[in-house]
C-alpha cells in the first residue's frame, strides 16, 4: 500500500512539473530562503527578549551575575510608587498623543493635498520637524517654553500672566510640553501617510457625491473618511507605540530626573535611569521592561478589537 | 478576534517589545575575577591603549606620545583607539563583559570604580610601589577601593580642579567687593540673597543644578555623608536641612533661573550671556567663556573654589586602567606611566585645559604663573594648580554616592526646593532611599 501511495505520489507530482513547468523541491526548501531573515530575528530580537525575561527572575547588577529571584522584581515594582507614576504618565501620553496624531495628520494632508502653486513648500515645512535632530528640537522647544522663553515673555508682555508659566518646572505642564513636541514632530511624519492614503481615494466618488449636492465637510466625513480609514488604524497602532516608548521629549525638556522630582518619568525614562550607568540594576530594569511590553501588547489588542468590531 | 488574528498582534508586539526590552537588557552574566598576568621583564609586543574623544583635537599630541614610547621601546607597539564620549561607558561594559577590554584604557572615576571592583584591573601598586611618588598627593590614594587593601587599580592621568568665576560688574552692582569672593557655602548663600535682592530678576547668582552640588556642599558644611564603618548614609542632620531650606529661600527670591533646578547645561550660555553672577567651577570653561563672549571675559574673576569647613578641594583625575589579564603586562604598564609621566602631562596641559596629575609635572613654572593678574584664563590655572597641591579625598565624592542614589537625593530636593514638601522631610526621605540602594548594590 505504502509503495503503491508513494508512486502514485511521484507521479502525480511529475505531471504537475511537466503541466506547470515548476519543479518540486524538497520541504525544507522554503525554509532555507527563510533562514538570514529567521537568524537575524532570532538573533537580534527573540534571543534579547528572551535574556530579558530571565533577567527580570534575577537581581542582575552591571558586570555582577544575579541570582533567581523569583517574582521579586514584578512584586517590588506594583510597590513602588515610581513605576505607578510613571505608568500613569505613559498612558496619559498615549491617550492625548493618540488622538492628535490620528486626527491632525489627516487634516493636514487634505490641506496640503491640493495642487497649487508652492504647495510643495508646505509640505516640505510641515515634514522638517521629523528630520530635525532631537538636539535641535530641543533648544528650540527649551528656547520656547522656559520661563524667560518666547512664550513666557509675550504672555508677560501682554499681561495675560504675572508669573511665568512653569512650562518644564512643573510635573503636568513638562507632561503637556512635551505631548506638545511629541505632536509637532509626529505631525508631517503622518501627514506623509495620509497623503498616500488620500492618493487612492477616487476622484470620481467626490464628483459624484458633489453632483448630489454634498458639501466639503459632508464629503470628508462620508467619503474621505471611510476611504482612509484602515490608514487611520495604522496610524492609530504606530503613534501609540511610539507613545508608550517616549524618552526623548521628557529627556531634552525636563533634564535627567525627568522634571522636578522625577514626577514626569514615563516607563521607558524610569527603565532607562534604573537600568543604565554603573550601578544599574539590570534584573528589576528588565522586569520593568517586560511590564511596559505586556502594556503595549494589552493597548495594540485593545486597538485591533476596536477596529474589528468597527469593521463587523 | 479569531485565534490567528490573535496570535499574530502578539508576535507584532512581541517584535515592538523586543526593541524596548533590549534597551534593559544590559548585561546579562557577571565578571569573575580575572587571574593577573606575569610581568616577563621584557617591554614587547602589540597592546591596544583606548582613550576617551581625543580625535582628531588632540590627535598630534597622543601620536607623538605613541610613537616616542615606540622608539624607546621597539619590540613594543601601541595600538590606539579613541571612542567617543556619547556611548564610552556603555562600550566598556559590553567589552567587560566579553573580556575584550583594551590593554590601557582611559577611566573615569565611576568606570574606574566598577571595573577595579569587578576585578578586571590589574593592581599597579602591587607591580610597581615606588611609582606612588611620582604623583601628587591624592590622585595616587584616589585609585584604591573600598574592601580591597592597599591596592590602587589605575594610574592617574590628567585632573580638573574646582574653582570659582564670577562676573565682576554683577557683583559690583549687588554691592558685593570683588576683592571677597565667598569662601564657604553660607557665605556663597548670603551673597546670592543680596544678589537677588538687588537684580529685579534680570540676572541670576547661581545655577539650583543640585545633582551637582551635592554632596558636595554637604561635605564643605561639615555634614557626613556616611558612618564610620561606610556603610550607611548618615546625611539626615541640621546642617542639611539648612542647606535645603536657603536652597528653597533663594529659588523663590528668584536666585537661580528656574530651569537650573533641572538643567544645567546651559551655564556658559546663561553666563556668556551676562545673566549669571557665578559662572562654571572649572577651567576649561574660562577659555570657552575666552572664546565665546569676549567682553564678558574680560569682566571675569577667578578666585578658589568654596571649600567651607574642608579648607581644600577633592581631586577628580581621569586615570589609565591596565587590563588585569593583559598578555603584555610590561608594556601596558610601562606605556601607561609614559603617558602619565611629567613631561608628557606637561605637553598635554599646553593643548588642553587639564593639569597633570604627576607631581613633576605639576610643579612646572607654567602653573605659578599668574601673568599680570588680569588675565582670566592665566590666573585660573595657577589658582587651579594651587588647589590642587592641597587636594584631599576627604571632598570627593564617596564611591557609595553612586549615580542612582545622586539621582534619589536630588528627586527629594527638586521637591523640596520646589515647596512642595518640607526640607525636613526631604533629607529624611532622601536618606531612606539612598540607604535602601547602598544596601541593593553591596550585595556581592
Amino acid at each position: 500500500m505504502t509503495a503503491d501511495a508513494g508512486r502514485h505520489r511521484r507521479k502525480a507530482l511529475a505531471a504537475m512539473e511537466a503541466e506547470t513547468g515548476l519543479v518540486h523541491r524538497r520541504w525544507w526548501t522554503p525554509y532555507l530562503f527563510l533562514a538570514p531573515g529567521l537568524v537575524m530575528v532570532a538573533l537580534f530580537s527573540l534571543w534579547p527578549f528572551v535574556n530579558t525575561v530571565i533577567l527580570s527572575l534575577t537581581d542582575a547588577q552591571i558586570l555582577r551575575g544575579g541570582t533567581f529571584v523569583g517574582l521579586d522584581n514584578y512584586t517590588r515594582a506594583f510597590a513602588d510608587p515610581d513605576f505607578w507614576t510613571a505608568t500613569g504618565n505613559s498612558v496619559l501620553y498615549l491617550v492625548v498623543v493618540v488622538p492628535c496624531l490620528v486626527l491632525l495628520p489627516l487634516a493636514l494632508a487634505v490641506l496640503v493635498q491640493a495642487e497649487i502653486p508652492g504647495i510643495g513648500f508646505f509640505r516640505s515645512a510641515f515634514y522638517t520637524p521629523v528630520i530635525a535632530s532631537a538636539v535641535v528640537v530641543g533648544l528650540i522647544w527649551q528656547w520656547v517654553l522656559r520661563s524667560d522663553g518666547l512664550v513666557n515673555t509675550v504672555f508677560r508682555k501682554l499681561s495675560i500672566v504675572s508669573e511665568p508659566v512653569p512650562f518644564l518646572t512643573d510635573s503636568t505642564m513638562l507632561l503637556v510640553s512635551a505631548m506638545i513636541v511629541t505632536v509637532w514632530k509626529g505631525l508631517g511624519y503622518y501627514m506623509v501617510f495620509y497623503l498616500a492614503a488620500l492618493g487612492n481615494v477616487s476622484p470620481s466618488l467626490h464628483e459624484a457625491a458633489a453632483l448630489d449636492g454634498a458639501g466639503p465637510v459632508r464629503r470628508f466625513f462620508s467619503i474621505t473618511v471611510p476611504q482612509v480609514k484602515p490608514m487611520m488604524l495604522l496610524v492609530g497602532t504606530l503613534s501609540a507605540i511610539s507613545a508608550l516608548r517616549v524618552f526623548t521629549e521628557i529627556y531634552i525638556l525636563g533634564g535627567e530626573s525627568g522634571g522636578p522630582g522625577g514626577g514626569a518619568r514615563t516607563l521607558p525614562f524610569l527603565i532607562r535611569q534604573v537600568g543604565l550607568g554603573f550601578s544599574g540594576e539590570t534584573g528589576y530594569a528588565s522586569a520593568l521592561s517586560i511590564l511596559l511590553f505586556l502594556l503595549t501588547l494589552v493597548f495594540s489588542l485593545l486597538g485591533r478589537r476596536l477596529s474589528k468590531g468597527d469593521e463587523s | 478576534m479569531t485565534r490567528s488574528n490573535a496570535t499574530r498582534t502578539a508576535v507584532a508586539t512581541l517584535v515592538a517589545g523586543t526593541f524596548l526590552s533590549v534597551s534593559a537588557c544590559g548585561v546579562s552574566g557577571g565578571a569573575a575575577d580575572v587571574r593577573q598576568g606575569e610581568k616577563t621583564g621584557e617591554v614587547a609586543g602589540e597592546i591596544t591603549f583606548r582613550t576617551l574623544q581625543l580625535k582628531p583635537k588632540f590627535t598630534a599630541y597622543v601620536q607623538g606620545v605613541i610613537d616616542a614610547f615606540e622608539k624607546k621601546y621597539p619590540g613594543a607597539k601601541v595600538r590606539w583607539e579613541d571612542v567617543p564620549g556619547d556611548g564610552y561607558n556603555e562600550k566598556l561594559v559590553a567589552d567587560a563583559q566579553a573580556g575584550a577590554l583594551p590593554d590601557v584604557v582611559n577611566l573615569s572615576t565611576d568606570s574606574f570604580q566598577l571595573l577595579g571592583d569587578r576585578g578586571l584591573l590589574a593592581d599597579v601598586a602591587g607591580l610597581d610601589p615606588q611609582v606612588a611618588g611620582e604623583y601628587v598627593p591624592g590622585a595616587w590614594e584616589q585609585f584604591k577601593l573600598p574592601g580591597k587593601g592597599d591596592g590602587v587599580y589605575a594610574y592617574p592621568w590628567y585632573v580638573t580642579p574646582e574653582i570659582l568665576t564670577y562676573n565682576k560688574e554683577l557683583f559690583e552692582k549687588s554691592g558685593l567687593d570683588p576683592a571677597q569672593p565667598p569662601t564657604s557655602v553660607e557665605q556663597f548663600f548670603d551673597y546670592a540673597d543680596k544678589i537677588a535682592a538687588v537684580s529685579g530678576g534680570r540676572y541670576s547668582a547661581f545655577m539650583a543644578d543640585p545633582k551637582g552640588r551635592l554632596p558636595g556642599d554637604w561635605q564643605k558644611m561639615g555634614v557626613p555623608i556616611l558612618n564610620e564603618a561606610q556603610d550607611r548614609f548618615v546625611f539626615d542632620t541640621p546642617k542639611a536641612v539648612e542647606w535645603v531650606q536657603r536652597m528653597k529661600d533663594l529659588y523663590a527670591k528668584g536666585a537661580m533661573p528656574k530651569e537650573s533646578l533641572l538643567k544645567s547645561d546651559d551655564i556658559n550660555q546663561l553666563y556668556g550671556g551676562g545673566k549669571l553672577v557665578f559662572g562654571p567651577g572649572s577651567p576649561g570653561f574660562v577659555k570657552d567663556i575666552k572664546q565665546n563672549a569676549p567682553q564678558i571675559y574680560a569682566g571675569t574673576q577667578v578666585a578658589g573654589a568654596v571649600t567651607g569647613k574642608l579648607g581644600h578641594i577633592g581631586i577628580y583625575a581621569q586615570s589609565l586602567g591596565i587590563k588585569k589579564d593583559t598578555k603584555h603586562l610590561d608594556a601596558a604598564t610601562e606605556f601607561a606611566k609614559w603617558v602619565t609621566n611629567g613631561p608628557n602631562q606637561v605637553e598635554f596641559s599646553k593643548n588642553a585645559t587639564i593639569y597633570p596629575s604627576n607631581a613633576r609635572g605639576l610643579a612646572d613654572p607654567r602653573f605659578a604663573d599668574r601673568g599680570d593678574g588680569k588675565d582670566a584664563e592665566t590666573v585660573a590655572r595657577a589658582v587651579g594648580a594651587e588647589q590642587l597641591a592641597s587636594a584631599a579625598l576627604d571632598a570627593n565624592t564617596p564611591v557609595q554616592w553612586t549615580n542612582q542614589v545622586g539621582d534619589a537625593v536630588v528627586r527629594e530636593m527638586q521637591k523640596a526646593i520646589q515647596g512642595e514638601q518640607d526640607p525636613q522631610t526631604a533629607v529624611r526621605k532622601a536618606q531612606e532611599e539612598a540607604n535602601q540602594l547602598l544596601a541593593k548594590s553591596a550585595r556581592k
